[in-house]
């Protein structure tokens, strides 16, 4: 009887949602970006860390020197004598996208420096992270949860730990792109639209262009075809999302010069193969089973299915011959150490050497995701409860990168998404149960409920029941891909008239009944805010306090107010102010990158781990006695070494804290350094009791050096001990310059004496290298870990 | 040159070979006969281990030095075995290994190095004589050596710390002897290998048809939930943290040993059961928050929704509270809200 009337007043309330989800969304967007600020606010606008600075100087090249110098690009700043090939080693994703940025903003006559733009690339992408967020949800579970989803997107201290303003790293940009490709995946699987298949191949040309992560995708979307093709819901729209995906992407993967033929050779990519192969062969299978009769259909089963297998079995035995004769079995170390955890820590020490790849313990859940923690469960048990094409992708997306967070701490910067997702899920039905409830009840008390219920069913219900039934009715009614246009219309103008009719029915049949009672629900809707309310905190805490230090300038707060310790920049403009621009400098390789970046010197090993020979060789020399430390580095054209000291200030991830690893690395090529010389009784220590090989090697002399004299007794604040060996001298090594805190200490390599006999040694180069793709963002060094393992 | 042998120079060399051997059994020492005992006790043993007791012990070292062999002496006490943090049995097995490699890849007689454990409780005078009173011990005493105490050597922690390969190095530094590639048996033999791929391959055209069919148990969508659930909870309670460190499910306390402690401070580390309470409470908010937004609505009775309600809220409280707390007692991080000072 009102039916145009009620199709004006949704069609107004539909308006004004819209509206204001936009403006919701806008807000978010600010947020995001805002919250990642305090870096800026506290300390300055400042490249943070390692692996941003190596970002930056190529986005300086970039700039400069335009998009082909840089792709031709061979920098023989670093790994001196080797030198690096930079466009063919590096994800270009980030670095194109500030470089576009930048150009950008140029175009529009805003002079923003180089600088800036890489420091403020981060927040920026977390804003469309969260859009994306947004985005993916609302097709998984509509609008409302989509809105809370993106809130708790923007300010997720996984998230946040890797975006602040001036973290200017890989993972910055890539999170946006993974969010994106997953819910241009889910939208062509709910549309079965060609336009998006395309768009999504493209998103994931843009992560593979910018993280190793890519990985993730092409492994979790041909798991989730597999589980629709195993748990019967096979479609047309699976093989559109698909099929597409996989031709085009990896076509586009290996146009990126450090992806390249990987995305064909290497097992992480195998699977993806596999699947489109099955899919093939179900689409066959329902094809054939479209054309016949049931009886021709059973007659017909057994040959395809045999012939299926053949080629199936076939397939994957070549697999298994390609995977076998390849040393690794064709994965990576870092891949393996996911499936097998206790892969890397036994076999590859520079890869359980890095803090961030060792397993989380519960509390690092709590710091990372907070409360959605708790939320994620009903999260998951929510994507059950109508099961959707795109909800058991939510949940398998849930569940792997759980699964790899416990592997390792940094994947729970994967795991982030997808929690705030599914808590994202799980607080809008919350919230819509029980202000249903709320308001059915207050209203069935006071006004006459024939009036208003219809309209408020619709608008409240709206999201699930409308959901469901476009998904489903898209599910059955779509047979053929042929006239695809108009079939759509008609769908689409089927559904708005039947959402509006079985919505009405539907709501006023049970969503009458679905409530629970008032006084409860209204605690349980306190409850849930103050929740949130916590989580919020929370963020704001960590992104405060926890996630905002630079690690190139630190801060400590004493009675006496703010101490400043700028000691790493002081030691590297010394270094571009008083050295010749072709000096070489040897240090750890945590500090390559910065040494590059800030003092424009060459070096021997940065963080790009590729070579480990090369950083043996300098673990060896740091950890041989002075002579044939000063060998190896004049053999190398070494004129400076640097050394990270933390024990004046107690500055724990030191040279000398990291020292177990160098002598392990360097022990793993040259096996004349052996780890038990450097223990006594096991026990990794510099007071009087340490071994002789520890107190004569160059590590301990450099660092040591001269530091009785500034208390009297040489009290190590890192260690809490007095050190063994006070009163030294240096024989081939004079120290130039020791930063205000003593943290940085160069020394420089005296000139060989005048009748040096003997020929120098080469390092030998062994070739093999264990590693050649390795650890990004070294953060902290895992000092735990030489405790644990080594008693 | 042995490639142009006659075959009667060839039988001439036998020959003389027979004889040398046969006069020098004649005059064969104790030692000898000692050696081909142990020999025979080392074939015996499935693994190559010769079980040490003080008799034995005794006879070997009455030996003058030096001794035709080493030997390497694990120190066991089968009443130690269920302490899990010397993890006795698994060195044993390793140690064993060590054997069993050793032997395949030296197959020659005698031996050079015998591999021996002792037990505690049978032979209590032979760990007096190497004056242990710690295990694990692994000790390894060279042929020289005069006085088992001083001459022999220990073998380190860290030298078993990375097991059966950190042994063989420890026996191949030491006695200088090459034990060669550690041969671990496989997790699986070959015939049950074979056996699984067969019974794979017939059940495959089963399983499609059923699969076809939609009647399996991958069908059921509440084993799906189940195992999403599981799979979560498993993770976020740290389980692979425990497996790849290897964590005890508690440890005792040091200063008491009667009471046990289950959660231990410094975020850095965690015990099994820890992770798995509070993994469980992670979980048991969200289960019973699903429990109300998709079950507890679909109830009639109001009461029994209100009675269920308060429950809820009441655990799920309690248990947000408990994890706050007790991630502030680990961490020691004050986490604190900013407040505006003015406006």
């Amino acid at each position: 009887m009102s039916e145009p009337e009620t199709s004006q007043s949704t069609a107004l309330r539909h308006a004004f949602g819209n509206v204001l989800s936009f403006f919701i969304l806008l807000l978010i967007g600010v947020l995001a970006f805002s919250i990642r600020l305090f870096s800026v606010i506290k300390y300055e606008s400042v490249i943070h860390e390692f692996d941003p600075y190596f970002n930056y100087r190529v986005t300086q090249f970039l700039i400069k020197n335009g998009v082909y110098d840089f792709w031709n690009w061979f920098d023989d700043r670093t790994w001196y004598p080797l030198g690096r090939v930079i466009g063919g080693t590096v994800y270009p994703g980030l670095t194109l996208t500030a470089g576009a940025l930048w150009r950008i903003f140029h175009s529009l006559n805003i002079p923003l420096s180089v600088e800036t733009v890489c420091v403020f690339t981060a927040p920026i992408f977390s804003a469309f992270a969260s859009w994306a967020a947004y985005l993916l949800t609302k097709e998984v579970k509509g609008t409302g949860a989509g809105l809370t989803a993106a809130v708790l997107l923007s300010m997720v201290p996984s998230y946040i730990s890797r975006s602040v303003a001036g973290s200017y790293d890989n993972e910055a940009v890539a999170i946006f792109a993974l969010i994106f490709t997953f819910y241009l995946y889910i939208k062509t699987l709910n549309t079965g639209s060609l336009f998006y298949a395309t768009l999504n191949a493209i998103a994931y040309f843009y992560m593979v262009c910018s993280w190793g992560g890519y990985t993730f995708i092409i492994n979790l979307i041909p798991m989730h075809v597999l589980l629709c093709i195993v748990t019967g819901r096979y479609s047309p729209r699976l093989y559109i999302a698909y099929a597409p995906l996989v031709v085009l992407g990896t076509l586009l993967a290996s146009l990126v010069p450090v992806v390249g033929f990987n995305a064909v050779m290497t097992s992480e990519h195998f699977a993806s193969f596999l699947v489109f192969i099955i899919i093939h062969v179900v689409a066959l299978v329902y094809y054939i089973k479209g054309i016949l009769t049931p009886q021709m259909f059973k007659v017909a089963v057994t040959l395809v299915v045999s012939v299926g297998l053949i080629v199936c079995c076939a397939a994957l035995a070549v697999l298994i011959a390609l995977v076998a004769s390849s040393p690794t079995k064709g994965w990576s170390g870092r891949s393996l150490s996911l499936l097998d955890p206790t892969y890397a820590s036994k076999y590859i020490p520079i890869i359980a050497s890095v803090s961030e790849h060792q397993p989380p313990t519960w509390p690092s859940y709590f710091m990372d995701i907070n409360v959605l923690a708790f939320l994620v469960p009903a999260g998951i048990i929510a994507c059950f409860m109508p099961l959707s094409d795109a909800s058991t992708f939510a949940v398998l997306y849930i569940v792997t990168s759980v699964y790899f967070s416990g592997v390792m701490v940094r994947l729970m910067l994967v795991l982030a998404p997808a929690a705030c997702i599914m808590s994202g899920i799980a607080l809008s039905e919350a919230f819509d149960v029980f202000t249903r409830s709320i308001k059915f009840q207050l209203l069935g008390a006071t006004q006459s409920p024939q009036v208003n219920k219809a309209g408020d069913t619709n608008s409240v219900a709206k999201n699930d029941v409308v959901k469901t039934e476009i998904s489903e009715d898209s599910l059955k009614e779509r047979p053929s891909r042929k006239n695809k246009k108009k079939e759509k219309e008609n769908i689409e103008k089927a559904s708005s008239v039947s959402r509006i009719e079985k919505a009405s029915l539907v709501s006023r049949i049970e969503k009458r009944l679905l409530v629970l009672p008032l006084e409860a629900s209204v605690v349980a809707i306190l409850l849930l805010v103050l929740l949130g309310a916590f989580y919020v905190v929370h963020c704001v805490w960590a992104a405060a306090e926890a996630y905002s230090a630079p690690s190139i300038v630190l801060t400590t707060r004493s009675n006496n107010g703010l101490h400043v310790f700028d000691d790493f920049r002081e030691a590297y403009a010394w270094l571009s102010h008083n050295t010749e621009v072709d000096d070489k400098v040897a240090s750890w390789w945590d500090y390559g990158y910065q040494t590059t970046a800030m003092a424009n010197r060459t070096v021997i090993v940065d963080n790009n781990t590729w070579n480990n020979t090369h950083i043996a060789t300098v673990g060896t020399a740091m950890s041989s006695p002075e002579k044939a430390a000063w060998e190896i580095f004049n053999s190398l054209d070494v004129k400076y070494v640097l050394v990270v000291f933390g024990g004046f200030v107690g500055y724990p991830s030191d040279d000398i804290n990291k020292f177990l690893w160098m002598v392990r690395i360097g022990g793993g090529v040259f096996p004349h350094i052996k780890e038990p010389d450097y223990l006594r009784d096991g026990q990794y220590r510099i007071d009087s009791q340490a071994t002789p090989t520890m107190l004569n090697s160059l590590m301990y002399k450099l660092s040591y050096y001269r530091f009785v004299e500034t208390d009297g007794r040489g009290f190590d604040r890192v260690r809490n001990t007095e050190i063994g060996k006070k009163h030294f001298k240096l024989t081939h090594f004079e120290e130039v310059f020791t930063t205000h805190h003593w943290m940085v200490r160069l020394y420089k390599l005296k000139p060989p004496r005048n009748r040096i006999r003997g020929k120098t040694k080469k390092s030998k180069s062994v070739s093999g290298s264990i590693i050649n793709q390795l650890c990004h963002a070294v953060h902290v060094y895992y000092c735990e870990t030489c405790s644990v393992t080594l008693t | 040159m042995a490639t142009t042998l006659t075959p009667t120079t060839g039988v001439a060399v036998v020959l003389l070979l027979l004889f040398s051997l046969l006069t020098h059994h004649a005059t064969s020492h104790p030692s000898d006969s000692l050696v081909s005992d142990l020999s025979a006790l080392q074939s015996q043993s499935p693994n190559g281990v010769i079980h040490l007791t003080d008799a034995l012990l005794r006879r070997i070292l009455s030996l003058p030095t030096p001794r035709p062999f080493h030997f390497i002496i694990f120190f066991d006490a089968h009443h130690l075995h269920s302490k899990a943090e010397l993890s006795l049995p698994a060195l044993k097995s390793e140690f064993s290994l060590v054997s069993s490699s050793f032997q395949t890849n030296n197959p020659n007689q005698p031996p050079p190095l015998f591999f021996f454990e002792i037990e505690f409780q049978e032979s209590q005078s032979s760990f007096a004589v190497f004056g242990i009173n710690s295990i694990p011990h692994i000790r390894l005493i060279p042929p020289s050596a005069v006085d088992p105490k001083t001459d022999s050597i220990q073998m380190d922690a860290s030298d078993f710390s990375r097991l059966a390969d950190s042994m063989a190095e420890f026996i191949e530094s030491r006695a200088k002897l090459t034990v060669g590639p550690i041969v671990r048996p496989p997790i699986v033999s070959q015939k049950q290998i074979f056996m699984i791929v067969v019974v794979i391959l017939i059940s495959i055209p089963f399983f499609v048809k059923r699969l076809i069919s939609g009647n399996t148990i991958l069908h059921d969508k509440n084993i799906w939930m189940a195992g999403a659930i599981f799979v979560y909870f498993f993770s976020v309670s740290g389980a692979m943290f425990n497996i790849i460190r290897k964590m005890p499910m508690f440890l005792v306390d040091r200063q008491d040993p009667n009471k046990l402690v289950f959660f231990y401070q410094g975020s850095g580390m965690q015990l099994g059961a820890e992770g798995f309470s509070i993994g469980f409470l992670y979980t048991i908010v969200g289960l019973l928050l699903a429990l109300v937004t998709h079950l507890l609505v679909r109830l009639r009775n109001r009461n029994v929704q209100r009675l269920v309600m308060i429950v809820v809220l009441f655990v799920s409280f309690w248990a947000v509270r408990k994890v706050v707390l007790l991630d502030n007692w680990k961490t020691g991080y004050r986490i604190h809200a900013y407040w505006p000072s003015s406006w």
